[in-house]
């Protein structure tokens, strides 16, 4: 049972505010991703949990418990940074041992403990290496494990897969994901990779400049994102600019009727929301077309000089510089950076032409 | 069958090229190891050689006097005793002021610390004499110190300057930079995040010095203690200037053996024994780097 409250927190290097003002509730075992672009105090407010930075403004607490000025050494969490952490003069062993022989656990107890924790992230028998002849996947096992074997109330990672490459990353994310689950362990992630975030967290907190944007599930956060920025940074996302006159958007290819005030706004709509059919006198041409096996990505050129991406089935065929009326079955609105309404729109295959 | 070929022409032209270099490297090599011979290696064995031929009536001959003279001398062996001795304190204290200096340099995140590293660097930039003079300016007789007490009707201090401790105050002063930057160096090894780790494994700070920061920078320790032990055992100018003084540090006693007593022989004999001792030091010096190397890889 553990859980995290942070209250009103506000953090500030130097006379800048970092973090302005944040409050979040991390439920017992959940696992909740951090996700901002870089320099969006993500690592802070991690820090300030972990006990490596102190808040200006605001508490964090554990369990209910008030832990803002605990110290690290004190405080029940286990924190994995990104790399370099491993202490080279150690083994494998030593470093996961560390923790506990500093508790002054007997050497026995040590031991067995130090093997459930290398076994649970899949380096039994690496006990004696020393930490640079491991390869950049394990040293972050290790991290972990090294994490998880003081068994902290939270667990806090701060992008720590970043520096691996791709493959390695979604596979060791689906192992923390299984470690997690299986321990049922309340956790902190951070990351600046939405595919990350969308993969592993229970939650998604978006940060943007110190402050939180949207917290939802990731399905939430993908479908109905509710600032632009959110519908930006998240998967892709076609933004067409039009004006609303009287309920009915003057875009020329999108049609969108919606209750909303006049004035500027932004069409988003997402590419496998796009459909594209054959046509002429719309003006939107095919500019590429890329196979990636299980869709075809199609980028269009619009009349207008913008562009759109339409996820389309692999089975569609398209040529370069063909005519296309392109459909949108699902369009949010927004206005600046606030989302004025969400509509599903029927399609219109150009007949005002 | 052309790559075959093509990539038998690149493995010839590139013998050639590795041949080159290597020549022009052997060239760029040998006008500082000719140095080295010529105004290092050369003049040693030249010593140890003059040491050993005694000069007699028909020439010269094999002898180990000035060896047996000097280690049966309780003068001579008085001042090697002494010179070991103020080396041996001056490394342990500026191990004992300048690593707190360096941990504070390495991990303190105030402004302070910008300040403190200015003054840590302060006495790089002074010469040995003149800090020699300020020396006994300040604490020799009738110095400022004095000079304070007796204002305040307190009793003159007995001045340390001609004892053991005015050369020893003065070296450490004057190494603390080196030694200090040397440090701070070496504890740019140990990652923030390293550090980090282990407080969240619950490392107080001793735990933290202890078991993470100074196995850490060991080799670095033993690099500074090898550097600093060269530098103090051959100490020449602090003492010389400080002034004469019973028993004295091997610098001065060579100068005076040689100009004085006008034994240029013995003078030379004592030479080779500091040098014989600063070798082993600095045959330390040297594993400890090679050491660095390695762990580095
Ligand atoms: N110790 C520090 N001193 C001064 N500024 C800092 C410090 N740590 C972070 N910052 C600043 O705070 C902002 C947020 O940093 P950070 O939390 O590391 O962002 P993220 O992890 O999201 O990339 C950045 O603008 C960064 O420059
Ligand atoms: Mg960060």
């Amino acid at each position: 049972m553990a859980q995290l409250t942070l209250k009103n927190l506000g953090k500030s290097f130097d006379d800048t505010d970092v973090i302005r003002d944040l409050s979040l509730d991390v439920a017992d075992g959940e696992l909740v991703c951090l996700l901002g672009p870089s320099g969006s105090g993500k690592s802070t407010v991690l820090r300030m949990v972990g006990g490596f930075e102190t808040p200006n403004r605001g508490a964090i607490l554990i369990d209910g418990e008030d832990v803002t000025r605990v110290p690290p050494e004190k405080r029940p969490t286990g924190m994995v940074f990104q790399s370099h952490a491993l202490w080279s003069h150690m083994s494998v062993a030593g470093n996961v041992a560390f923790g506990l022989k500093l508790r002054g656990l007997p050497k026995a107890q040590i031991l067995d403990k130090v093997q459930e924790a290398l076994a649970l992230v899949g380096l039994e028998g690496y006990g004696e290496r020393r930490v640079w002849q491991l390869s950049g996947g394990q040293q972050q096992r290790v991290a972990i494990a090294r994490a998880l074997v003081l068994e902290p109330k939270i667990l806090l990672l701060d992008e720590p897969f970043a520096s691996l490459d791709q493959h390695l990353r979604e596979r060791l994310r689906e192992e923390l994901r299984d470690i997690q689950r299986r321990l049922g362990i309340t956790t902190l992630f951070v990351t600046h990779g939405q595919d990350e975030a969308l993969a592993l967290a229970d939650r998604i907190v978006v940060l943007r400049s110190g402050e939180i944007e949207q917290v939802a599930s990731p399905d939430r956060m993908y479908r109905a994102p509710q600032t632009r920025f959110v519908a930006g940074f998240i998967g892709s996302m076609n933004f067409l600019p039009c004006d609303m006159r009287g309920g009915v958007s003057d875009h020329p290819l999108f049609t969108v009727r919606a209750a909303v005030s006049d004035g500027p706004v932004e069409l988003a709509i997402r590419p496998e929301a796009l459909t594209l059919l054959p046509a002429s006198g719309t003006g939107a041409r095919v500019h590429r077309v890329t196979d990636y096996g299980t869709h075809l990505l199609v980028d269009v050129d619009l009349p207008d000089g913008g562009r759109l991406k339409a996820m389309c089935p692999p089975s569609a065929r398209y040529e370069t510089g063909q005519e296309v009326a392109p459909g949108a079955s699902h369009v949010a609105l927004f206005r600046g950076d606030a989302k004025l309404a969400e509509v599903t729109v029927e399609r219109r295959v150009a007949d005002h032409v | 069958m052309t790559d075959l070929a093509s990539s038998g022409t690149r493995r010839t032209g590139g013998t050639a090229a590795s041949n080159g270099r290597g020549l022009t490297g052997l060239l760029l090599v040998s006008a500082p190891v000719a140095l080295l011979g010529w105004l290092i290696i050369y003049p040693i064995f030249n010593a140890i050689a003059r040491t050993l031929l005694a000069p007699t009536e028909t020439g010269t001959a094999f002898s180990t006097d000035t060896y047996v003279r000097f280690f049966s001398d309780g003068y001579a062996l008085a001042n090697l005793w002494l010179t070991l001795s103020v080396t041996a304190v001056c490394a342990a204290l500026l191990l004992a002021i300048c690593l707190p200096l360096a941990l504070y340099l390495r991990f303190a995140k105030s402004r302070v610390a910008g300040v403190v590293q200015g003054l840590a660097l302060f006495p790089m930039f002074v010469p040995s004499v003149i800090l020699a003079y300020a020396l006994i300016r300040t604490i020799g007789p009738n110095g400022g110190v004095d000079l304070v007490l007796n204002a305040l009707g307190l009793p003159k201090i007995n001045s340390p300057y001609l004892t053991p401790w005015g050369p020893i105050i003065g070296l450490v002063w004057d190494n603390i930079p080196l030694t200090t930057l040397m440090l701070v160096a070496g504890l740019g090894a140990v990652s923030d995040n390293a550090v980090e780790a282990a407080r969240d494994a619950g490392a107080r700070p001793l735990a933290l010095l202890r078991h993470i920061i100074l196995p850490q920078i060991g080799n670095a320790m033993l690099v500074v203690l090898s550097f600093t032990v060269l530098s103090i055992f051959s100490a020449f100018t602090l003492p010389y200037v400080l002034g004469p003084a019973s028993p004295e540090m091997m610098g001065p006693f060579m100068q005076r053996t040689f100009s004085q007593v006008m034994d240029p022989r013995m003078a030379v004999t004592q030479a080779v024994i500091t040098f014989a001792i600063c070798a082993v030091f600095g045959a330390f010096y040297v594993r400890s780097i090679a050491k660095n190397r390695e762990a580095r890889r």
